[in-house]
């Protein structure tokens, strides 16, 4: 998986971390088993500091996505098919959570706001 | 060694000028440290404090375990320093220079030296007192860590560098601290530069340390929200603590944050108001870190 971060955004770089790690298991592009890059590869690939990578695998251990093995790279932790689910419904709502503040603004109905929502749903499946 | 450099209500006068008041500072572990602040605020007086350049009017100031004014061969074979002012001997080749100087250093390592020349494109067979500002400072650089240094100072190592030469740099800053495990202090005015490598953040302003803290704290204590009323015009000022700043105009602001980004939803309700919050980054976040002590 290739990750990408901007150490100019405000975001702290071990959350942008995080955030594609999570996102990666999530939708799959990452596998239960499959290994993830050293903290020192990892911050040597994406030119930030050590400490950054190993903070962020530090919280992902800790919730479950990554498994720590003495001495060796991490690995994407084994998940049961209920909580893949929910990770995927928290992403999406993640994602969704401006999208109503807009709609919101722009003082649209909420009705017509998930009609448009489910029509760019049915255009992208053809 | 508990510390890799400390001070203990460092304080120095030149004249009627305090350039560093009562400074309490502590740096343990292998880290990248950026030593931020404007013009004038006392980094450079600091580090030369650090360095033994200076001595300290009231107070301590202890680097490698060691007062910094009783520095000796123990200590110096680790330390690497790149002053603002790059003084060097100028009717010597780079290659002489190098030679010269790696004579002090049990640990030289003449491959990282070469592959530092390579990577910097510096002609060894140049005049020192020929170079440009900028290739000066890629030699000072070289000169400083081949030795494998425990703490490396640099102050302000990359004004004069262009921007692949300064990528390269800070790339290989990095690899000094997973390989050699080096604490680096940076001082630069190159925020986008220190922003990419450093995990702590010194800042002085007037002579006062105003923030010492992990970068990723304080992107997390500052954001800016975007308020936009529902219904009706806003207050003509918020009063919630956490607004350090506040520009209003009629149904929309913007404003500063401080500790509050557990209080958006609170705040969403309170004033019936859409909000949507950013976090700052250090440029941004700068001229708030050194106003902090005025207002």
């Amino acid at each position: 998986m290739i990750l990408l971060v901007d150490p100019h955004s405000g975001i702290p770089v071990y959350r942008q971390i995080v955030e594609q790690i999570r996102f990666g298991v999530a939708s799959g592009l990452l596998e239960p088993g499959e290994e993830i890059p050293s903290t020192r590869a990892l911050s040597a690939k994406l030119g930030v500091n050590p400490m950054t990578v190993s903070k962020a695998f530090g919280l992902l251990e800790e919730d479950g996505v990554l498994e720590r093995r003495p001495g060796r790279p991490h690995v994407v932790r084994e998940r049961r098919s209920g909580s893949i689910r929910a990770t995927r419904l928290e992403q999406l709502e993640r994602a969704l959570r401006p999208v109503v503040t807009k709609t919101r603004q722009l003082d649209l109905e909420p009705d017509t706001a998930v009609q448009m929502f489910r029509r760019l749903l049915e255009d992208e499946k053809r | 060694m508990e510390f890799v450099f400390e001070t203990n209500g460092l304080t120095k006068c030149f004249d009627t000028v305090t350039a560093l008041d009562s400074v309490d500072l502590r740096v343990r572990r292998p880290t990248i440290v950026g030593l931020l602040g404007k013009n004038g605020s006392g980094k450079t007086t600091l580090i030369q404090h650090l360095m033994g350049l200076q001595l300290p009017g009231e107070g301590s100031v202890t680097t490698l375990g060691r007062p910094s004014s009783e520095l000796g061969h123990d200590e110096l074979i680790h330390i690497g320093y790149v002053p603002q002012e790059i003084r060097l001997l100028d009717w010597m080749t780079v290659e002489q220079h190098l030679h010269y100087v790696s004579c002090f250093y049990p640990a030289w390592d003449r491959e990282r030296e070469q592959r530092l020349l390579d990577e910097l494109e510096l002609d060894v067979s140049r005049s020192v007192g020929a170079l440009s500002t900028g290739n000066l400072q890629k030699l000072a650089i070289i000169l400083a860590v081949c030795h494998h240094p425990r703490l490396l100072v640099l102050d302000e190592p990359v004004s004069d560098l262009d921007p692949i030469v300064r990528a390269k740099l800070l790339e290989f800053l990095l690899e000094l601290l997973r390989e050699d495990e080096a604490t680096i202090l940076v001082s630069s005015h190159v925020l986008r530069d220190v922003e990419k490598i450093v995990d702590w953040v010194i800042c002085l302003d007037d002579g006062h340390v105003v923030t010492d803290a992990a970068l990723d704290e304080l992107k997390e204590l500052y954001s800016e929200w975007r308020v936009v009323s529902i219904n009706g015009d806003l207050p003509e000022r918020f009063s919630e603590p956490f607004v350090i700043s506040q520009e209003i105009s009629g149904r929309e602001a913007c404003l500063l944050i401080k500790e509050g980004a557990a209080e958006i939803d609170a705040f969403r309700n309170a004033h019936g108001v859409d909000v949507t919050g950013r976090p700052l980054n250090l440029e941004e976040m700068f001229p708030v870190l050194v106003d902090t002590r005025s207002s």
